[in-house]
């Protein structure tokens, strides 16, 4: 392979270092002994993940980050899911516009977006940080929901459903027997994008913070707006195992190539 | 007897009332038990739109619809107790073939036991007992076609309808799966009613073609009735009734190329009383091996030939028989759809 695709290779090889080059270096500059962000690391401890522990916000925005991403991912297929039923199966007149309207807050400029959330909800209707940071994300969130859960269901035939129904099956039964089996890799893999994408957020969730409210990511950013020592980087690898972990146990329960088309 | 099946003038247009386009219209057909009819047309023609009608996946816009005597036209597909096979199969990918085949029953909540033994004997009948653990995405399209009709059979419907079963095949397989699903309808017992656009098809497992255009019938019988004696232009067209020529003392007629006689013009063969003889020039000749395809221009337009032999070439003076008992006179003259 290697022989016989030179150039090939080497642009992937490059591509592979550009891309885990910093991730490696922030690993071993998390794991140092020493005091400063330097590479390569002075020693070995685990004294800047002590001391992340210790840092109150961290711990914190830790868990704002951990219930908004659950939230708002749980809501975004709440509402994504029987919007791109009535979009894949149903008789929706525009249909290519309200598929694109889903599309939008991609478009929009995430900074946009934050404003204009952060002015209605928390100025204009006095909804609390938490609550408008939930409703921010979802909305970020849904263009993964609908899109992605769409996908599978457009690659499945649509005759599936007339099939059950022809054999015998009620709506319901059909939904539950057939629909939903036919959306579940589609599911799996909205969810995991969704739970990632709000777990690392920044632009929107710095708009949305309010006082003794922020996502971790944003807390991070305040952290080195000051101080500029290791405790940032044990916190890094913390958020990269945490998308990891969800990402490994993802191929644990599906396989990548099923959730990532086929 | 009641009719399994019996259309009452039923139409369907797609779109308004006013501006909408007629898929089918003023239909009546009545399908007897344990006969087997297919709906034979070009695509648009409207026999798929039957087909859904009679499923009940798509509702007529006029008229009435009879499944075993009563009136189905508001039921829903799955309280009519239909079996239908899809052009696509639509095979559940998350199901096993016993499952596959057995969702018919349990939808009907038939006990454990009895669902396992009837889709293990509906699975036996098309072949594939050994692959009863595996999913449809393990199967090769000839084996998941065989499936889709084991889970239709399995549950014993008043009617089987195919939707085009096996215009996804390969010709080959096509031609092995028409006598695989003949023998399937005689070993059931089961009255069937298939789609299709391959008149050969229609001719090999009709007990009754019904020819459509345009969403109106056509043509309907026995094929032994219906292919030597096309009605019209359109059925006649459609059969491969090549030749449609102005034969002087008779109205419109048409007949098949391989009863035109081709004799060379210069011998003396007296006229023989049973055909009508016309004079005309090679056009083009086609090479075919054990017979050529002649095209000879007339008086009277165009005719094509398949001719036994390979001596005539073009621009040759030729002597035309049309053997009288082979021409078949046309009911109307009109002309078919796809020329209007």
């Amino acid at each position: 392979m290697i022989l016989r695709r030179p150039l090939l290779s080497l642009l992937s090889a490059i591509a592979f270092v550009i891309m885990l080059g910093p991730v490696v270096i922030l690993l071993g500059v998390a794991f140092t002994a020493g005091s400063t962000l330097t590479f390569p690391p002075e020693g070995l401890s685990l004294r800047w993940f002590a001391a992340a522990l210790e840092y109150r916000p961290f711990i914190d925005s830790l868990g704002t980050s951990l219930v908004v991403a659950v939230l708002s991912t749980a809501a975004a297929l709440a509402l994504g899911i029987p919007a791109t039923l009535a979009l894949q199966r149903g008789a929706v007149p525009g249909k290519a516009f309200i598929e694109n309207l889903f599309m939008t807050p991609i478009i929009v400029p995430e900074l946009v977006l934050g404003l204009a959330l952060f002015q209605q909800l928390m100025v204009g209707f006095n909804i609390t940080a938490l609550g408008t940071l939930v409703i921010g994300h979802t909305v970020l969130l849904l263009p993964y929901t609908v899109r992605v859960v769409g996908a599978s269901l457009a690659l499945a035939d649509p005759r599936l459903e007339e099939a059950a129904r022809g054999l015998g099956a009620g709506p319901v039964r059909t939904f539950f027997s057939v629909t939903v089996p036919v959306m579940r890799p589609g599911i799996i893999s909205a969810t995991i994008l969704a739970f990632i994408t709000s777990l690392n957020n920044v632009p929107l969730s710095l708009l949305l913070t309010g006082p003794g409210v922020a996502t971790l990511p944003v807390e991070m950013l305040n952290y080195v707006q000051s101080s500029f020592d290791p405790v940032v980087a044990a916190v890094s690898v913390v958020l990269l195992a945490l998308s990891v972990a969800v990402a490994l146990l993802t191929e644990r329960l599906v396989g990548f190539n099923k959730v990532f088309g086929r | 007897m009641t009719p399994v099946v019996q259309l009452d003038g039923v139409g369907h247009r797609f779109g308004s009332a006013a501006n909408g386009v007629a898929a089918v219209s003023d239909l009546d057909l009545a399908v007897r038990r344990g006969t087997f009819t297919t709906l034979l047309g070009p695509s648009g023609c409207g026999k798929t739109t039957t087909l859904r009608m009679i499923a009940g996946f798509i509702r007529p816009t006029s008229g009435r619809i009879l499944l075993e005597g009563t009136d189905a036209t508001d039921t829903p597909p799955e309280r009519r107790n239909i079996g239908m096979v899809f052009q696509s199969y639509a095979l559940f990918p998350h199901m096993t073939l016993t499952d596959n085949v057995g969702f018919g029953l349990r939808a009907r909540r038939r006990p454990a036991a009895e669902v396992r033994k009837r889709a293990g004997e509906a699975l036996e009948l098309v072949g594939l007992s050994h692959a009863a653990d595996r999913k449809p995405g393990e199967l090769s399209g000839g084996q998941q076609q065989r499936v889709a009709l084991a889970r239709a059979v399995a549950i014993e419907p008043s009617v089987l309808l195919l939707d085009e079963p096996l215009s996804n095949l390969d010709a080959r397989l096509r031609v092995q799966m028409r006598q695989e699903l003949l023998r399937v309808q005689r070993e059931t017992g089961l009255t069937a009613i298939l789609v299709t656009h391959d008149q050969d098809e229609a001719l090999q497992l009709s007990d009754t073609m019904v020819i459509l255009n345009g969403g109106r019938l056509e043509q309907q019988g026995d094929p032994r009735t219906v292919f030597p004696a096309p009605a019209n232009r359109f059925v006649a067209q459609f059969l491969g009734y090549d030749n449609f020529p102005e034969v002087p003392g008779f109205g419109p007629v048409t007949i098949r190329p391989e009863h035109v006689r081709l004799t060379a013009a210069v011998t003396g063969e007296e006229a023989a009383t049973d055909s009508v003889e016309l004079a005309g020039t090679v056009a083009d000749v086609t090479y075919q091996g054990s017979h050529c395809l002649i095209g000879v221009d007339t008086a009277g337009g165009r005719l094509n030939c398949v001719h036994p032999g390979d001596d005539f070439r073009p621009g040759e003076a030729v002597r035309i028989l049309l053997p009288r008992h082979r021409l078949v006179e046309l009911a109307d003259a009109h002309t078919p759809a796809g020329a209007r």
